[in-house]
């Protein structure tokens, strides 16, 4: 219940600075809960894959000097 | 309203009478600076260095910042000179159990919007500016080669104008009179700059505003919200943050440390004051203190009553970004 | 090598011949600011500015430098050895350095390169490879205090060639072998000329009225300056931000850290400071220089004591200034070194 106010910021913290909103996922699971998880998983997985490889916050050392 | 200058004199007084009296141990104030605009933190022991204590509109330390990193033993009951925002982080550290309202006195000042030294400079690029006084509402500006008036409003720093409390929240002795509580700006029009653009611009004008980042770590250091022993930057087991230039690198460092100041920062100005390149730093902790704002209604600082936002929770939290 | 004139319509074949075999960068105004960027155009080379807002020491010793790469893998031949970074590949010039900057890179190739065991590879490369040309001060700012530090406004150590600004034309003074060639072909300088190039330099360091003294500083015993009380107030206000050391031309600590991405990986190493408190902890946990005033003081001691004490009274700061105009707190180097003097 806290963190969910922390999320809450930072998700519009990053979004606010250019990250894309398909990058960060939030669910409430329980350990009851294997078919949401496998579910969750995949709706992620697919998502971030539809985005294509991060362009921000990347630190590539083979590039920089 | 009394200038500064009848301030600074009811400041000495007040801090000689504490001093001589007993009361506290040391007064944090200001004194004038070396350099044009930049009176620096002066911490007064006893009534003669009480003396050299100043107050004018070149005051842009946050003094609520020395309150927390004071060496053990050393002066353990103190007076501090707060205007509004360094009494909301006074309460702030009250609150986050750093220090106990009854170590510290509070000499409470109505804040008259301080100066951006960068904005002065602005107004005479590349000329060397060799001092600066105030006359009424503006600044006699003298340089190698020039001597200009300058109206003080004008060159104000950014978060002064959208203040929403110049006078001390809390108080034990108040210096001069209170002023307006507000100096008229409306912090929500001008916070998070970034918002009105498109997502996939947002990115560019964040680099851009960073882009001279030198990592001297200045803006945390300024900071009375960076009282953290060792800052995640400085974490070297596991290392969180790379030590480099690259622009993940001090991404990271800036993301993350507005991030920590989330439902605590009273845009006290400290970081951009503080900044050797300047940095509008604001334009990041803006934009989370407007959330905060929308999400959980809340204002740092501003009594000593409310809980922190990030602190509690109700369980109608808006949550519709969990899936 | 006699002084020569360069006429300021001259100045774009004089640049031209710079730029022949090297990539030149000279003070500009940036944002309303001095700041160092390569030169493209003539016009663009600042002429009356007190001195660029961030000292040019990352020229020589970038903020951030990769030193070496490696690869970390079994089946690779070369694994873990360590594959230099190249060399810089093009010769450079910096055009209108302050004489107090040039001061600075020679009190560093002091620290960088030293002997056959102390040969900074990295500093050496670049400051071989780059050509000093310098612009005589002639209207010192109130923070200056260059005259009281082994240097003046028209100070030549360091430089390859010097220029005093004489209105409508320069004064060029080479130096060094390597700047020969640049007065090829340029008249002599007048007696008048000579004399009106001696009267700015008086009027200049006349007119430098910030005095440090380091009679006592040198005189004193290290630990009864260590010990000293003046610390205690000297670090009430310090932030311990890097602010002083990386504005500072002469401020060199830096801190070497091996990056891994993979397989693949890189050293590289960082501009560190002393006011850090990660700069001196130890693995075990042990920070020798563990509050604040310990780290203020070694700032000090180290430019105006054991730096002068180590390399024969050259001192570790050449008072241009930048620190006392950018401290956040003003802290003003000259009046602690006053103290630490009295």
């Amino acid at each position: 219940m806290f963190a969910r106010r922390r999320f809450a910021v930072l998700k519009d913290l990053l979004e606010y600075v250019g990250i894309e909103p398909g990058r960060l996922h939030f669910s409430w699971i329980s350990s009851a809960e294997a078919a949401k998880f496998q579910e969750t998983v995949l709706a992620v997985t697919e998502a971030v894959k539809a985005l294509g490889p991060a362009k921000h916050m990347i630190k590539d050392i083979r590039k920089v000097a | 309203m009394s200038t500064t200058q009848e301030i600074a004199a009811q400041i000495r007084e007040a801090a000689k009478r504490l001093l001589s009296e007993g009361k506290v141990d040391c007064v944090i104030g200001f004194a004038q600076g070396t350099v044009p605009m930049r009176e620096y933190p002066y911490f007064a022991y006893t009534p003669e260095e009480a003396e050299n204590l100043t107050w004018s509109r070149f005051c842009c330390n946050n003094l609520s910042n020395f309150l927390v990193r004071r060496p053990k033993g050393q002066a353990d009951k103190v007076a501090i000179v707060a205007q509004g925002c360094v009494s909301r982080n006074i309460v702030g550290l009250i609150k986050e159990n750093q220090i106990t309202r009854e170590q510290v006195y509070i000499l409470g000042v109505a804040s008259p919007g301080m100066v951006d030294r960068n904005k002065v400079q602005a107004l005479f690029p590349l000329k060397t500016i060799t001092e600066v006084t105030e006359d009424g509402d503006e600044l006699i500006v003298k340089g190698l080669g020039f001597e200009e008036r300058v109206p003080t409003k004008k060159v104000l720093r950014q978060n002064c104008y959208t203040c929403v409390m110049r006078n001390p929240v809390i108080k034990d002795e108040m210096i001069g009179e209170e002023s307006a509580p507000t100096h008229g700006g409306n912090i929500d029009k001008v916070a998070a700059p970034w918002e009105k653009l498109a997502p996939e611009e947002r990115w560019a004008a964040f680099q851009e505003t960073f882009k001279d980042c030198i990592r001297c770590y200045a803006c945390r250091d300024a900071c009375p919200l960076c009282y953290c022993h060792v800052c995640f930057v400085d974490e070297a087991r596991p290392q969180w943050c790379g030590k480099t230039q690259d622009e993940a690198d001090v991404a990271t460092f800036h993301i993350l440390r507005a991030f920590h100041c989330a439902g605590r920062c009273t845009d006290c100005g400290a970081c951009e004051s503080a900044c050797p390149v300047g940095i509008k730093m604001r334009k990041l902790t803006s934009m989370i203190e407007k959330d905060i704002r929308e999400l959980y209604g809340y204002t740092p600082g501003m009594d000593l009553e409310s809980q922190p936002p990030l602190s509690v929770y109700k369980p109608n939290d808006p949550q519709e970004f969990i899936k | 090598m006699a002084d020569k004139i360069l006429a300021k319509d001259k100045l774009g074949e004089f640049l031209g011949q710079l730029k022949k075999d090297r990539q030149v960068f000279g003070p500009q105004a940036v944002e309303g600011k001095a700041q160092w960027a390569p030169l493209q155009a003539e016009k663009d080379l600042l002429w009356e500015f007190s001195n660029t807002h961030l000292s040019p020491k990352d020229f020589f010793f970038p903020q951030t430098e990769c030193m070496m790469r490696f690869v970390n893998q079994a089946s690779d031949e070369q694994g873990m050895i360590m594959q230099a970074e190249p060399e810089l590949k093009q010769a450079r010039a910096l055009v209108n350095i302050r004489p107090c900057d040039a001061k600075a890179m020679q009190v560093l190739d002091l620290i960088f390169v030293q002997d056959q065991m102390t040969d900074d590879f990295y500093w050496r490369d670049k400051r071989d490879k780059t050509l000093l040309v310098g612009l005589a001060c002639n209207d010192p700012c109130p923070t200056c205090f260059c005259t009281s530090m082994n240097c003046g406004p028209h100070s030549s150590t360091g430089l390859d060639a010097l220029l005093v600004d004489l209105g409508d034309k320069l004064l060029l003074r080479t130096l060094t072998d390597k700047a020969q060639a640049l007065a090829e072909g340029l008249p002599e300088a007048a007696k008048a000329d000579l004399a009106q190039a001696a009267g700015l330099k008086k009027a200049a360091e006349e007119s430098i009225t910030s005095r440090v003294g380091m009679d006592q500083v040198n005189a004193r015993e290290v630990m009864d300056l260590y010990e000293a009380g003046l610390w205690d107030r000297v670090q009430e206000s310090c932030l311990n931000c890097g602010t002083c050391t990386y504005c500072c031309p002469t401020c060199h600590c830096f801190d070497i850290q091996d990056e891994v991405q993979g397989t693949i990986g890189r050293r590289v190493r960082n501009w560190d400071n002393c006011m850090s408190w990660l700069f001196t902890v130890h693995g075990t946990g042990h920070n020798p220089r563990g509050t604040k005033k310990d780290r203020v003081r070694q700032r000090f001691m180290h430019k105006f004591k054991y730096i002068p004490m180590k390399r024969g009274g050259e001192i570790g700061c050449v008072g241009c200034g930048r620190c006392v105009q950018l401290c956040p707190v003003n802290i003003d180097v000259r009046r602690v070194v006053n103290d630490m003097n009295a």
